[in-house]
């Protein structure tokens, strides 16, 4: 469902995207516009190389649109610069990797707190608050584990309670399933379906059927085009 | 966890690799240390040998250095008398350097003699028994490899021999003297069998014909400020004489110690050269390897500063570490090298080639930290310019 009256927390319009490969160009985007209400649950599907990754990094502020214009809550990206993007994304976003990305030297406590850290969040302030996510994502026992001792399915929750550390408005996920086995992927969806119940707006980029079913909204992308989007 | 620990716990992830690097790094910091010791060290040494009893003026024969050459100045006391009444003077003495030989039972060894003033000396110390007094014309002094050579002890007797007739190698000039003291003769080489009399003793066994001959003479100003002037003022007055102060001789003695300096210019530039070759190539390969890593953390928020930061740690977590082990292996190395240097023969064993002073230390350690730290330019800039979406992309593939 999409929440109408709900306050607009993300805008994408008429977004392309080009970068040369081995000589010639490539059109990973042609023109996409799309919106995002806070409290939303969106999944972006589509075949290998439709485009949805680069839109996900384009909406991220982690790539830079060959044309058209990304607004996270009414602020424009192209207007920002490169220290201003990356506070947005450290404060304003959550992202959530297909392959975790935790530091392996850090445990997964500390891995929650570094964006908090660097978010200058007082030492004691960011501890508490990464142990009661890490207790929201039922990893409270592990806090003091290093990375490379969690399995796949800890890491990636590991990832997501690092990902809402600093409170984000819109928590962004590129395949968060797809290195995880279905048992274990299962969980990640009802994580997932817990945050969004809790006010979390998301947007997935996904293969899995079985996470694209969970969105409230599912938009369906092929060779740089949305296809079309269905509730 | 800080900046440190995470830095320390990367470095401790590639254990070997760390532990390769920092003792490459130990190495060339020791290499460092040691030529900034041995480029400083030597002229150091050299004044402090110098200035071993305080003497800060010599007079030498003209055209001469202090014991260069077998030429001597002739009047000595005379010289001496007037040097002692100069008032800016504190103490002036007359030396006189010789060989000789020394009976050992059946068989003659050869010697280097002192002929000294025992009031106004400054060529050695003693270690035991007594010095000689002024006029004791049957006193001797030895050192401790010629008290070996001889078999003689403190109060024993030795026998001296000055001159040897190159017909039938018979003593010209001998004398019975009585040990009165075993010294350690500053300007020596290690084992140099050195023995010293008062100087008409020493002058009568060199056979240096009757007018009061010297090597040179000693002069010790009132103060150190004094000497420069003091210097000059002798030069007019002793023109047939020539007057070095300390400042003199060590400009002597390094301008024949050129090479040996620039040598040890190059072989510092050279280690620290390695020293950031090493830390560069190392850092890269982390970064290179970490990119992945990198591109994550910046995709999250953490900027720019925040990466370039952890890896200058990490590089200036390497330096201190090897700096810390190569100043350990530098003195190591500089005690070794200076053992086998100062055996050279000519050379006095008080004499040092790697004098290890907290200024060299301190200056050595702040070359290497401040090039240690630059090292970590170049892939903390790599790292920084990380392109954070297509490294991402290439992640995931």
């Amino acid at each position: 469902m999409t929440p109408a009256g709900e306050p607009t927390v993300l805008s994408g319009r008429n977004l392309r995207k080009d970068y040369p490969m081995n000589g010639a160009a490539v059109h990973a985007l042609r023109g996409v516009s799309l919106e995002v209400r806070s409290g939303e649950y969106v999944a972006i599907a589509g075949p290998s190389g439709s485009g949805k990754s680069t839109l996900l990094q384009l909406i991220g502020g982690i790539d830079v649109p060959s044309a058209g214009e990304v607004e996270i809550l009414g602020t424009r990206l192209d207007t920002l610069s490169d220290r201003e993007l990356t506070r947005l994304r450290l404060t304003r976003l959550g992202f959530i990797f297909q392959r975790f990305h935790l530091l392996p030297v850090l445990t997964a406590r500390e891995n929650v707190e570094l964006p908090m850290a660097e978010a200058g969040i007082p030492v004691r302030e960011r501890r508490a608050r990464a142990l009661e996510l890490l207790a929201y994502v039922g990893l409270e026992h592990r806090a003091g584990h290093r990375a490379t001792q969690l399995s796949g399915g800890e890491m990636q929750r590991v990832a997501i309670a690092r990902a809402l550390a600093n409170r984000p408005v819109l928590l962004l996920a590129d395949e968060p399933t797809g290195e995880l086995d279905a048992a274990t992927g299962g969980e990640i969806l009802s994580l997932f379906r817990r945050l969004n119940q809790d006010g979390t707006t998301l947007v997935v980029v996904t293969h899995d059927e079985r996470l694209a079913a969970e969105a409230g909204r599912v938009i369906h992308m092929l060779d740089g085009h949305i296809l079309g989007a269905g509730e | 966890m800080s900046g440190l620990g995470w830095a320390v716990r990367s470095l401790i992830r590639q254990r070997l690799r760390t532990a390769l690097a920092v003792i490459g790094i130990a190495i060339s910091a020791a290499m460092l240390l040691d030529m900034v010791m041995l480029s400083g060290g030597i002229e150091k040494s050299f004044a402090e040998l110098l200035l071993a009893k305080g003497y800060q003026i010599r007079l030498t024969p003209k055209g001469t250095l202090p014991f260069d050459t077998e030429a001597t100045l002739d009047r000595a006391s005379s010289i001496v008398a007037r040097l002692r009444r100069d008032t800016a003077i504190a103490s002036a003495g007359a030396v006189l350097g010789t060989s000789l030989y020394g009976r050992s039972r059946d068989s003659l060894v050869t010697l280097v003699g002192y002929g000294i003033q025992p009031e106004a000396q400054g060529v050695y110390q003693v270690q035991r028994g007594q010095d000689l007094a002024r006029h004791d014309t049957l006193g001797v002094l030895l050192s401790a490899s010629a008290a070996g050579l001889l078999r003689a002890e403190v109060g024993g007797t030795v026998s001296l021999v000055g001159r040897l007739d190159p017909q039938v190698a018979t003593a010209g000039v001998s004398r019975q003297l009585v040990v009165r003291g075993i010294v350690r003769w500053v300007y020596d080489y290690r084992g140099q069998p050195s023995v010293g009399t008062i100087l008409p003793v020493m002058q009568a066994l060199a056979a240096v014909g009757p007018d009061d001959r010297a090597s040179l003479v000693l002069v010790k100003a009132r103060s150190d400020a004094a000497a420069p002037a003091l210097a000059e003022r002798l030069r007019e007055e002793f023109p047939r004489l020539e007057v070095y102060s300390v400042a003199d001789l060590v400009r002597f003695f390094k301008q024949r110690l050129v090479y040996f300096r620039q040598l040890s210019y190059i072989l510092a530039t050279m280690s620290l050269v390695v020293t950031v070759l090493l830390i560069t190539t190392l850092l890269t390969i982390t970064v290179n390897e970490r990119l992945g890593e990198i591109a994550t953390l910046r995709a999250i928020g953490i900027g720019r500063s925040t990466v370039v930061r952890q890896v200058f740690i990490e590089g200036a977590v390497l330096t201190v570490l090897g700096a810390v082990l190569g100043i350990a292996l530098g003195l190591g190395t500089a005690r070794y090298l200076d053992s086998i240097l100062t055996s050279f023969p000519g050379l006095p064993a008080a004499f040092s080639f790697f004098v290890p002073r907290r200024e060299t230390l301190t200056a050595a350690a702040l070359v290497l930290l401040v090039t240690g730290s630059l090292a970590g330019l170049y892939p903390a800039w790599l790292a920084a310019r990380a392109p954070i979406a297509a490294t991402l992309r290439s992640e995931a593939t």
